[in-house]
């Protein structure tokens, strides 16, 4: 995945987890700022309709005192014979006196409970009010009272007083009843609605409820879904709330307060249950704003992702890029590359550093080349010295020889002249081989590739030597072949490499002097072909090991030092890679990788047999 | 000085005198305002699809004239028509009509155009008119044909189209808003002569408390009074007069009984009923307690049945059958009194463990009924019960009293009714308005009113 894919992912992450953690956050935020308001708002309502629930009363009762001090009912008190001409007498005064003080109930009761007149039902005069046992006379605190009506019951504020004139008493029972009205009157916030319930029958009933907002269409609010918490109030006798949906929309939700609203008498019958209702939809929509919110953001975000990663790419993955590709210039070999430096950030500095680094590396190079060169020529120079000095000695000595013996001993000159002179020739011929050798490294050729098995070519080296490996006697070598036989074809000089070959093959001869186990082994390694030289020789130390490809360096006693500088030499003319493993006393291996490159070979390229008689050292 | 004395009480005598003959002497002028709760939708007489009622009798006495008129004796006397008689047996009656006569619209009075008035008032009959006399022909005898003529709604009315009428009473209609308002004018040229009184204006839909409102603070001069409110009207605010118990209220069952089990059932809820308090207490005393369908006062044996209520009695009917099913009870939603009836009576049935139920809606067992009885003569006012009430009709109409009380005797048998209360009705006036009268039907007589100072 390419650094800028990843930037983009990273920052899309980023933005996405950012903006769903505040969207989680403001969300359990506001649900308990609303389930809290939700609570205080319940308990104030409760508290208003408990204040408004007292404040009716009062009233209420203030107008039946009122009703009870005045004259027409004191004088109905006296008035009273408890015959039937009473009621004909009295039969509007309870009507007109409910008029005048604007009661919904209003009844006038003689000693025995008797109605002497009866504004919200007129007809019933001469009947007992079912309710006068529970109203006592001392009761004086407004109270709740279910009151039967012709056609119907209504839940209602009462107050009772009692007239007396004599030993005559009447009984004055006024009450307001508890209706949409008085729901309408309470003080609701927008969200917020009252219902009242009223407790009749065994089972729940919608047409007891009464909603002062009516049969709101949108949405339908079927009554029957209360009825669980109603059943609940009754079941429990205490306050409930629960959760009502009106729809599979949760905004259509509403969170009620069940509230019980009792009688008085010994029982306190349950006579109504207040429903206070808020509705959700503030809540709900408020969460799906914050929702869509941060879905909006998060696309949002995920978009400006996608812009920012391509500028931030623009401005940070390029010289990234850039670098990744100077580097790996670098890393084939290119040293002379440098960096576009934009900006002072770290990249910038990095650049920088990365532009000093290859300058400095160059630098390096160029003067590690030129002191190798340097050591290379003294290497040379010391060589050359000390092959040169070798048979310049011999000759030298010959020389004087020859000049000693015309002096002293004329008659010996012959003969001594015989023999110096062949061993001037022999020291000349060694000198020139060694002149020979120098002047063909330095005209080392360039590879003709065909394409060659590199089998076929260990396989000749083998053979080339294996007289060699026999004549050693006690000391004889054993040549091991390893060989990968489904080895690819590569494109090679198989003279070139048949050399090379021969090179290490000698190499690994003198490093086992008293024999040893020559292995020549070859194989696949990471689609190119590696041929492995090994001997259980002394083996080299890791210092010899790092200089043994310097041109010159051996680790012989005799020899130009020139061999393995071939080797390196025609290998890296293949494009390849030559290696040592070695440990002292373990022995040495030499690991030849070639690449396959069989696309350098050209069409019609000459093809060379490699035959056991071209050897060179 | 006593000079001086004998001359203040003389002047001061005179004057008195000059006043007190002043004030009894009728003078012309002035506009009655009349308000009535009825609502009527039309003025035609002859209209069935609208309800008989005191107030729309009233306005077509103003309007409209019969052939005859019956007074408060029975009497039969010359209305349109000068004179009639009878002939095959009572079953051909020949009205002569008086001349002169003009209908509001100038149009003379005609046989043909009578005629055309009593065939659409009465399909059924048959009559023709010729330029001075209309002739009715039965197949039955009518030997009170000449009462029936002159029952409100045989009223004689020349009808051009659907909304125009033209009456030959001794008011003509000025601007008509039905169930509102109506206006009606002196007829200048009236028959009878022209009234006193320059217009009427009634106002239509008004509650009896607005009505008593308006009396007393000025804005009505004449107005309807609730029976159960006359107990309380003050004789400061005017004068009452009530008519004789011309109203029947009854509970009418809407099919007959359906077997022996129903007919103990609604003799139950006749006996539980209590009358009695009913009378006393939510009609504040007005009217009288009934057991038959015709007051004492039209039949003569009105007391004869019983309206007593037997509260044990009734149990012991109820409990004799096993299973009693609730009924519904209907009665008039614009009515108040209606309604504090049906519950008192719903009360009474609940105790004689009957179940009732009051409804001013829908289609009910059985109904609670005002209805207005349409004359004195008994045959034809138990016949207009029976029609009002689905009862089987009198055969032997017009025959003895003991047929008259056996017929109203097996109406009542048919367990289809319970009569409750006769009552009359009340109305009253300012002190200004002079000479009027209510008739015994209950309407209205205007038609020499006038009121004491000119408005």
């Amino acid at each position: 995945m390419s650094f800028r894919r990843k930037l983009l992912i990273v920052f899309a992450l980023t933005v996405f987890l950012s903006v769903a953690c505040v969207a989680i956050l403001v969300q359990w935020v506001t649900r308990n700022a609303f389930e809290k308001e939700e609570n205080q708002r319940a308990a104030a309502l409760v508290t208003q309709f408990q204040r408004e629930f007292t404040k009716r009363g009062d009233d209420v009762a203030r107008r039946v005192e009122a009703i009870a001090a005045s004259d027409s009912v004191m004088r109905m008190a006296q008035a009273l014979n408890g015959t039937s001409s009473d009621f004909a007498e009295y039969f509007d005064l309870a009507r007109a006196l409910a008029e005048n003080h604007q009661l919904d109930f209003l009844e006038i009761l003689d000693v025995r409970g008797t109605i002497v007149s009866s504004a919200q039902w007129p007809a019933k005069f001469g009947y007992p009010d079912p309710a006068f046992e529970s109203l006592a006379p001392s009761t004086q605190e407004p109270f709740l009272k279910l009151e039967d009506l012709q056609d119907s019951t209504a839940l209602g504020f009462f107050a009772v007083r009692v007239v007396r004139a004599g030993d005559r008493a009447v009984y004055v029972v006024g009450g307001r009843k508890l209706d949409k009205n008085f729901l309408s009157a309470l003080d609701l916030p927008a969200d917020t609605r009252a219902l009242l319930y009223q407790n009749r029958g065994d089972r729940f009933s919608p047409d007891l409820l009464l909603d002062p907002g009516g049969n709101d269409p949108n949405p339908p609010r079927p009554r029957e879904k209360l009825a669980p918490l109603v059943e609940a109030v009754r079941k429990y006798d205490q306050e409930i709330s629960g959760i009502v949906d009106w729809s599979s929309d949760r905004a259509d939700e509403e969170v009620f307060h069940a509230i019980p609203l009792r009688g008085v008498g010994k029982d306190r019958p349950l006579l109504g249950i207040l429903l206070i209702g808020n509705s959700r939809r503030s809540y709900v929509e408020l969460k799906r704003r914050i929702r869509d919110a941060a879905l909006l953001a998060g696309g949002g975000g995920i978009v400006l992702a996608i812009l920012l990663s391509s500028w931030a790419s623009a401005r940070v993955t390029r010289p990234v890029v850039e670098l990744a590709r100077a580097a790996q210039d670098v890393a084939s070999g290119n040293w002379n590359t440098s960096v576009e430096v934009e900006g002072h950030d770290e990249v910038a500095q990095l650049a920088d550093a990365f532009n000093r680094m290859t300058s400095e590396l160059l630098t390096q190079k160029e003067r590690l080349v030129q002191t190798e060169r340097v050591a290379a020529w003294r290497e040379l120079a010391r060589r050359l010295a000390h092959e040169l000095k070798n048979p310049l000695f011999p000759l030298q000595l010959t020389v004087e020889n020859l000049v000693r013996a015309k002096s002293q001993n004329p008659e010996m000159f012959e003969e001594i002249f015989r023999e110096s002179s062949e061993t001037l020739l022999a020291e000349i011929s060694n000198l020139k081989g060694i002149i020979n050798r120098f002047s063909e490294f330095s005209k080392m050729p360039q590879p003709h590739l065909q394409r060659v098995q590199v089998n076929e070519i260990v396989e000749a080296v083998s053979r080339l030597f294996q007289a060699q490996f026999q004549a050693r006697g006690s000391h004889a070598i054993v040549c091991r072949m390893q060989l990968d036989q489904h080895l690819k074809p590569i494109a090679a000089d198989p003279e070139l490499l048949h050399r090379a070959l021969s090179n290490l093959v000698l190499n690994a001869m003198d490093a086992m002097p008293n024999g040893g186990t020559l292995t020549l082994r070859t194989r696949e390694k990471d689609g190119k072909v590696a041929i492995e030289v090994s001997d259980t020789g002394s083996g080299l130390t890791p210092e010899e090991c790092a200089r043994i490809f310097t041109p010159y360096y051996t680790s012989k006693q005799h020899g130009t030092g020139l061999g393995l500088a071939i080797v390196q030499s025609v290998v890296s003319d293949h494009g390849g890679r030559i290696s040592v493993q070695s440990e002292p006393g373990k022995g040495t291996t030499f690991v030849i990788e070639l690449p396959s490159n069989l696309d350098a070979v050209p069409a019609t390229a000459p093809s060379k047999q490699v035959t056991a008689g071209n050897v060179s050292v | 000085m006593k000079r001086f004395v004998f001359h203040c009480l003389a002047v001061s005598s005179l004057t008195l005198a000059t006043l007190a003959h002043a004030e009894t002497r009728p003078e012309y002028g002035g506009t009655l305002r009349l308000t009535m709760h009825a609502v009527p939708s039309t003025l035609d007489p002859a209209d069935s699809r609208v309800p008989d009622s005191f107030a729309r009798r009233s306005l077509t006495s103003l309007i409209f004239d019969t052939l005859v008129v019956v007074d408060d004796a029975g009497r039969t006397k010359p209305g349109l028509a000068e004179s009639w008689q009878a002939a095959k047996g009572n079953q051909r009656w020949q009205f002569r009509l008086r001349h002169g006569v003009r209908f509001h619209d100038g149009t003379p009075l005609t046989g043909e155009i009578v005629a055309a008035s009593l065939r659409f008032a009465n399909p059924g009959w048959s009559v023709r008119g010729d330029a001075d006399s209309v002739t009715i022909d039965s197949e039955a005898s009518q030997p009170e044909l000449p009462v029936e003529v002159a029952l409100p709604r045989n009223a004689i009315a020349k009808r051009d189209g659907q909304e125009k009428l033209s009456g030959t009473g001794p008011f003509r209609i000025l601007d008509w808003q039905p169930g509102k308002k109506l206006t009606l004018a002196a007829e200048e040229d009236c028959w009878r002569g022209r009234p006193f009184l320059d217009g009427i204006e009634v106002e239509m839909g008004r509650s009896f408390h607005d009505q008593a409102t308006a009396l007393e603070v000025g804005r009505a001069d004449l107005i309807e009074v609730a029976p159960e409110q006359s107990h309380h009207f003050s004789p400061a605010k005017g004068r009452l007069a009530s008519s004789q118990p011309v109203e029947l209220i009854v509970l009418v069952f809407a099919r007959d009984s359906s077997s022996p089990d129903d007919k103990l059932l609604r003799s139950a809820l006749g006996l539980s009923v209590e009358r009695g308090s009913i009378q006393s207490v939510l009609l504040q005393g007005a009217g009288q307690a009934a057991g038959g369908l015709l007051p004492t006062w039209i039949s003569g044996y009105g007391f004869v049945f019983s309206s007593q209520a037997d509260l044990q009695k009734a149990r012991q009917l109820r409990d004799q059958v096993q299973t009693a099913r609730l009924w519904t009870l209907g009665y008039d939603g614009s009515d108040p009194l209606a309604r504090v009836l049906v519950e008192r009576i719903a009360l009474n049935a609940k105790d004689a463990r009957l179940s009732l139920v009051p409804t001013a809606v829908g289609l009910t067992d059985l109904r609670l009924l005002r209805i207005p009885l349409a004359c004195a003569d008994p045959w034809i006012a138990l016949e207009n019960v029976a029609a009002q009430t689905d009862l089987p009709r009198a055969q032997n109409k017009w025959s003895s009293a003991e047929e008259l009380f056996s017929a109203e005797k097996a109406a009542l048998a048919t367990d289809r009714v319970i009569p409750l209360f006769h009552l009359p009705v009340f109305y009253a006036a300012t002190s200004s308005l002079k000479n009027w009268t209510l008739r015994n039907n209950g309407s209205l007589e205007l038609s020499n009113a006038w009121l004491g100072a000119a408005k």
